[in-house]
């Protein structure tokens, strides 16, 4: 079966709440983010990096560089407070869009 | 996020840019590990993991171009590598680029000039409490400019009983002669004004104190005070503030400077920067015998609107205050005329308005004609720049093919443009400096309005107002005449391909009419500055001849300063006429006289009279030109005789004679013989026997038509005034001023001449306003036919280039050099006569929108308005001609060239 495209505006919010278990470096995130969602997502590095530096810059991540498990270097995104405040903000709106989508379907 | 934040990470990232660039390095290397590990995990073969693993990524620099992208201040990169291609594209063509930002210096120069001058005249404002509450009050007497001229008393009047004013201040302008220790004795512009007058305007001193409301309580001259402004601080005290408390000697009463005006306070009338400051309580102190003491001292009136007072409501009350006024100059003078006089409120934020009123037309007029220009520039540009976008189509195509995609190329065209016109606009503002105060000597050199300084002081200054106008205009040209070229790349970079760059095909059909409809418009535009500046230069040329009366070529006017000679006016006349007999007898002179007045030096003698018989409307009672000549003034300046006998010296002790114009002789007696007749002039009791008529002769201004006049015999018991000497003379009149001296010298030792000019010159310096457009539409006019040149020849070399196959094949089988200039000769004609086809009807309809404008404006003026010739069309044709014989001139090069195709050459280069 095809992979599925990430719906727009989601990303930041599947990768603030992989990150709000643990911090995470980015094949680590794309790797969750596979696992997760049952294979469905595959989400493409090109899309997957901008977003992580865009929410960097803007303060909802912090990052630092780490070894990992296998003893490599690699860099960490952790959520900050703002990044925690953001996931909230953004998992609320989630919740009511799925919930308003799902009645829609139901009810029709 | 807050901007600020946004800002600081926008910064974080430009400056640890290298340390982010190694951090995504890095960053991605450890993915493309990671990824390459897991593979191997999952069998791939080692060899294959790590190519597998850049795919997943889906290639390294590819994902840091996405990164780098979703920055923020990520666009600031992209217009640091534009504008940097940009320097280098320009660079490599530094002709191109070098005609191109000259063509936009000219353009935005000259509107950044012209611009100064407006903001200088018309836009700046007085560096004073909230100007805009400021009026000033101005009265008209019919015929005459406008004025803003009160007696003391009058001030007073209106400063007790008016209720619309929060404040009303009065200034007095007078000539000081000051000395004291460290300044030589010198004469100059000063100003005396009540104790209200810096409180009321807000200002604060640079140093010392200002003249505030103890000082109008000075009567001794024990506590006479005096402020002087600060570039007279500058030039005379080297800024030096132990001046305060020093001497200063004003006309022989000592008095203290106790502060100096701020720096960028010129007083409130714009031409003059007065050096001293004085309280009017003085007046009677330095002015013997004093005009404050008897109410007569004349001011100029200012006033502060009180809060929610309309100007209309201030003139409505102000007409009523200023009735006793009008009614006590009716009864002393007679004079009817009195009643249609009223006095306006007028905004006067921006300073007095004599200056104003006098240039206002002429600068929104040019105004006008370098928007014009600067568009034409536009035009030029664009053209140009479209012409050079199709040669480098193979350019965009490399980059096209490269990913680039058509906005980013778009955008790139824009940004070349827009360096251009910055690097325009930066050569265009110092041009404007050199232009702006080259216009200033100009316009300081015409003759001042009454009460200001000759030459006028005009601070035109590259402020910030005329700075931002300039980036503006640059910023704006940019985009007019970067959007062709850009637009151009954007539409046509998705089909650029390498494969079909092959020369001639390549350029589609649209943009070469588009490239042709831009000559056309260029055609049309000069058209019309040309026919303006052939319309302003005829107007000159009809001003200074048609209808003068006399002539103005080879006269030489002297006056004499008798004031400390020690002779009584009863010696001038024999004494006069001692001078005259030795100016007759210097070689190069033809004939000598005397006049009360000159023409057109501003000033004119009238009165009113009576002519026995002679009944008219009280209403229509006019006063009637008077002068004072001697013999020969008739003949001296060209002024034809259309009857009886110029006076004579025999005339003195007989019976007063008189001569009249024929306005005059007209009015009074019609058709009936003048000579004979008498009338009396009013306040006099003999009256005058009219002996000569002579034709009608401009008087005080060159646009009026000329007035009734009379002449009386300066030799007949009207002397004890000064007059001017003029000779008419056989060589250039300057070249007898020492011969004059010394005629002057050896009769009256003790009496200066004060002033030597020619006639020429007064007249030329009574129309400025009409010059300095005539010289500016000029060449303006000039540079619209150049650029119309360059931007004719661009379009035809380029066809030439672009038709070379064609040429050579037509040369091939037998074309004629003379057929191939006939056809680029025919196409370019075909482009003018479009332009001139939509142009010369624009230009016609410029010109009556120009003068109805000029009507609009003159019917609120003082100064004699600009009035056009619109009724003919003379202007036009010569423009059309003129636009025809530089295109011709700039076609005939290319066509020349397209001769010297080879056909060989030309075909094998297909």
């Amino acid at each position: 079966m095809k992979k599925l495209d990430i719906p727009q505006g989601t990303l930041d919010l599947m990768i603030l709440t992989i990150l709000a278990r643990e911090p995470m470096h980015g094949y680590g995130i794309s790797q969750r983010l596979a696992v997760l969602s049952h294979d469905q997502f595959h989400v493409n590095p090109g899309s997957l990096f901008p977003s992580l530096y865009r929410l960097e810059q803007d303060g909802k991540l912090k990052a630092e560089w780490r070894p990992t498990e296998n003893n490599r270097r690699a860099k960490y995104y952790r959520l900050t407070a703002a990044g925690r405040r953001q996931l909230e903000h953004h998992r609320e709106r989630w919740d009511r869009v799925s919930f308003a989508v799902s009645s829609v379907l139901e009810g029709a | 996020m807050t901007l600020v934040h946004r800002f600081a990470s926008i910064v974080r990232w430009l400056v640890h840019r290298n340390r982010a660039e190694q951090d995504l390095n890095d960053e991605l290397q450890a993915f493309v590990d990671m990824a390459a590990a897991d593979k191997v995990r999952d069998g791939a073969p080692p060899a294959d993991a790590r190519r597998l693993a850049v795919l997943h990524l889906g290639g390294v620099e590819q994902t840091k171009e996405c990164v780098r992208a979703a920055r923020h201040g990520a666009w600031l990169d992209d217009v640091g590598r534009d504008v940097r291609y940009a320097f280098r594209t320009c660079a490599r063509n530094p002709g191109f680029s070098t005609v191109v930002v000259m063509t936009l210096a000219l353009g935005i120069g000259a509107n950044t000039a012209i611009f100064s001058l407006v903001n200088a005249f018309m836009l700046r404002s007085l560096p004073v409490r909230q100007p805009e509450q400021l009026v000033e009050m101005l009265w008209k007497y019919p015929g005459d400019p406008r004025l803003n001229n009160y007696g003391w008393k009058d001030y007073e009047h209106f400063r007790d009983q008016n209720h619309v004013f929060s404040d009303l201040i009065a200034m007095s302008v007078g000539r000081f002669q000051v000395t004291n220790t460290t300044v030589e004795p010198e004469v100059v512009d000063g100003v005396y004004v009540a104790g209200n007058f810096f409180e009321v305007l807000g200002l604060r001193p640079a140093i010392g104190r200002l003249i505030g409301p103890q000082e109008d309580k000075v009567g001794s001259a024990s506590a006479a005070v005096a402020v002087i402004s600060w570039s007279y601080w500058q030039n005379r005290f080297n800024l030096d503030p132990a001046l305060l408390g020093k001497l200063l000697v004003v006309n022989d009463v000592p008095t203290t400077i106790i502060g100096v005006t701020p720096r960028e306070f010129f007083g409130l009338q714009l031409g003059m920067d007065p050096p001293i400051w004085l309280p009017v309580t003085m007046e009677p102190l330095i002015q013997k015998p004093s005009h404050l003491a008897d109410g007569s001292l004349r001011v100029a009136l200012v006033a502060r609107l009180k809060p929610g007072v309309t100007i209309e409501q201030a003139q409505a009350e102000m007409r009523v205050l200023d009735r006793s006024r009008l009614a006590g100059l009716e009864a002393r003078s007679h004079d009817v005329q009195w009643r249609h006089v009223a006095i306006d409120v007028e905004p006067a934020g921006a300073g007095l308005s004599i200056l104003r009123e006098r240039f206002a037309s002429s600068l929104l007029l040019m105004m006008a004609a370098v928007v014009v220009l600067l568009l034409l520039a536009c035009i030029n540009v664009a053209s140009m720049l479209l012409a050079r976008g199709a040669a480098r189509r193979r350019e965009m195509a490399v980059r096209v093919a490269l990913g680039a995609g058509r906005f980013r190329i778009a955008r790139q065209v824009l940004t070349e443009s827009l360096l251009l016109s910055t690097a325009g606009g930066v050569c265009g503002v110092s041009l404007a400096y050199f232009g702006a105060h080259a216009l200033v000597k100009i316009i300081a050199s015409g003759r001042s309005p009454i009460h200001m300084p000759q030459p006028l002081q005009i601070p035109v200054h590259l402020d910030v107002h005329v700075l931002l106008f300039a980036a503006g205009a640059a910023v704006i040209t940019g985009l007019l005449f970067g959007l062709v070229p850009a637009w151009h790349a954007f539409v046509s970079a998705p089909s650029s391909s390498l494969r079909e760059i092959g020369g001639a095909a390549a350029e589609t059909r649209g943009w070469r009419r588009f490239g042709h409809g831009l000559v056309v418009v260029q055609v049309a535009l000069s058209v019309i500055l040309l026919s303006a500046a052939a319309l302003f230069v005829r107007h000159l040329t009809d001003l200074r001849t048609v209808g003068l009366g006399f002539q103005t070529n080879s006269v030489l006017q002297v006056s004499l300063d008798w004031s400390r000679s020690g002779y009584t006016p009863a010696q001038f006349g024999p004494l006069s006429r001692q001078v005259m007999d030795r100016m007759a007898s210097i070689a190069g002179v033809r004939s000598v006289t005397l006049a009360g007045m000159t023409p057109i030096s501003g000033a004119a003698g009238s009165q009113f009279i009576t002519v026995p018989g002679f009944t008219e409307n009280p209403d229509d009672r006019r006063r009637v030109s008077l002068n004072i000549v001697a013999p020969r003034y008739f003949e001296t300046l060209g002024t034809p005789f259309i009857a009886g006998r110029d006076f004579s010296l025999e005339d003195e002790g007989r019976p007063r004679v008189a001569i009249v114009n024929q306005a005059m002789a007209r009015y009074y007696f019609g058709r009936s013989n003048p000579l004979g007749r008498q009338f009396t002039i009013e306040g006099q009791t003999r009256p005058l026997e009219i002996v000569g008529v002579v034709g009608d002769a401009k008087y005080q201004d060159l646009h009026e038509t000329p007035p009734r006049t009379i002449y009386v015999n300066a030799f007949q018991g009207s002397g004890g005034t000064s007059l001017i000497f003029v000779l008419r003379t056989d060589v250039p009149p300057m070249s007898v001023v020492a011969d004059v001296r010394r005629a002057v010298r050896d009769v009256l030792p003790n009496v200066p001449v004060s002033k030597v000019t020619t006639l020429a010159e007064q007249v030329d310096a009574s129309i400025l306003p009409e010059r300095l457009i005539a010289m500016l539409s000029g060449l303006f006019g000039v540079l619209a036919a150049i650029l119309v040149a360059i931007g004719l020849y661009g379009l035809l070399a380029y066809t030439v280039t672009r038709r070379i196959n064609e040429i050579g094949i037509r040369i091939a089988i037998g074309a004629t050099s003379r057929d191939v200039i006939r056809m680029v000769l025919t196409s370019a004609l075909g482009l003018v006569i479009a332009g001139l086809i939509i142009g010369m009807p624009a230009a016609l309809w410029a010109k009556g929108y120009a003068a109805s404008v000029l009507a609009i404006v003159a019917a609120t003026q003082a100064e004699a308005p600009i009035m056009l010739p619109v009724d003919t069309i003379v202007p036009i044709v010569i423009a059309a001609i003129a636009i025809l014989v530089v295109a011709f001139i700039a076609s005939y090069v290319p066509a020349r060239r397209a001769t010297k195709v080879d056909a060989m050459v030309a075909l094998r280069c297909e």
